[in-house]
């Protein structure tokens, strides 16, 4: 018997456009009083501009909140012949390319990575992976966010 | 010699310990008066054939061999001495595959397949075998993992002795300080994948603690 996991492998091949997003500099204080970042680079204009930045600088992770902005396609998955019901999140990682500055505008371009299916105590469970490449206005790629999703059969 | 049977890297979905670290780790161990001599990496529904560890092999001290650990309709089953010729015939992504399909298609080619973790609950061999189903090629299983709950390695170890299977050790690690924690006790040197498959072929091995695999001197 082999594993039948069914879903729209044409997403692959698709590249998922959105954006522009605004990076204000208001979003990107809230961020660092979010994950407790005190570098003065991150929160003070000031700082930023003394340290060589145009603007304050976003923390490296910055794109996950952005990411969250990007709609992802269904990818219609069915294992076995059944349809895989609610999931959740897996996890995120994020590579950072080049900052990220107040008013910079990102866009997003998002394919479908992987999709795989794994065992364990719990039973079977298949994880499916997007990718993201943000880039700024002068088509800089200043980061890649990796995203896994996980759904149970 | 002492090897860690089953262990995963970051090129395994789930582990976040680089090959370096768990060498570094290994170098801890060492000075802490613990013999681990090397480990064989196992990741997840596939083989690196494109992995070449020798440098940090050499450069640590350290045996590195890579295998595979397959999810299959039977539990996990870490594979030893992966060719090309099995990864053709099989495939190693599919997680309903028949465990005793690939424990043939091991020996045709060259390596060989050792049901991991026999013990552990809802995916064990052990689980299987109480519900009915026979597996004739087994010889060897996992009788000491490092990942195991409570009870699960226990499981294994009666598994064993109720079914005469011999049994190997390994952490499972997906985290640098748990490689380790349980290994395989062989009396000759192994070097390659090649060796390690010969070394069980000759049933010659026994599963250890970490605590058990001391040179005598500063043994925790």
């Amino acid at each position: 018997m082999a594993t039948e996991l069914d879903y729209d492998r044409s997403l692959h091949d698709k590249e998922h456009e959105a954006g522009p997003f605004e990076v204000t500099e208001s979003q990107i204080q809230a961020f660092s009083r979010g994950i407790a970042e005190t570098n003065p680079i991150y929160t003070d204009p000031a700082a930023a501009k003394a340290q060589g930045f145009r603007a304050i600088v976003a923390p490296p992770t910055f794109c996950t909140i952005m990411v969250r902005q990007v709609s992802l396609s269904d990818i219609n998955l069915k294992f076995n012949g059944a349809p895989m019901g609610g999931g959740m999140h897996a996890g995120q990682r994020v590579q950072s390319r080049a900052p990220i500055m107040a008013g910079d505008a990102l866009t997003a371009s998002s394919h479908l990575k992987d999709v795989y299916a794994k065992t364990g105590r719990s039973g079977t469970m298949v994880f499916i992976v997007w990718e993201t490449t943000f880039r700024n206005q002068d088509g800089t790629v200043v980061a890649d966010v990796q995203e896994s999703f996980v759904r149970r059969g | 010699m002492y090897l860690d049977m089953h262990s995963h890297s970051v090129s395994s979905d789930d582990s976040r310990a680089t090959v370096e670290q768990y060498l570094k780790w290994i170098g801890v161990l060492r000075k802490r008066g613990h013999v681990v001599d090397g480990i064989v990496l196992t990741e997840h529904r596939k083989f690196d054939f494109d992995k070449d560890y020798s440098a940090l092999a050499s450069q640590y001290g350290v045996v590195v061999l890579k295998g595979s650990e397959l999810d299959t309709r039977y539990g996990h089953v870490l594979v030893y001495g992966v060719t090309e010729p099995l990864t053709r015939e099989i495939d190693f992504s599919n997680v309903a595959m028949d465990t005793r399909e690939l424990l043939k298609a091991a020996r045709q080619h060259d390596a060989y397949a050792v049901p991991a973790h026999p013990g552990r609950f809802g995916i064990g061999l052990t689980e299987y075998i109480q519900q009915g189903e026979t597996f004739d090629d087994v010889r060897i299983v996992e009788r000491l993992n490092g990942g195991s709950r409570k009870g699960e390695n226990e499981r294994a170890w009666e598994l064993c002795d109720n079914m005469g299977y011999l049994g190997v050790g390994g952490s499972d690690a997906h985290l640098t300080s748990h490689i380790g924690t349980c290994l395989t006790k062989f009396p000759t040197d192994i070097s390659t994948e090649a060796e390690l498959v010969e070394a069980l072929l000759s049933e010659q091995f026994q599963p250890v603690w970490l605590k058990d695999a001391t040179n005598g001197t500063t043994g925790e």
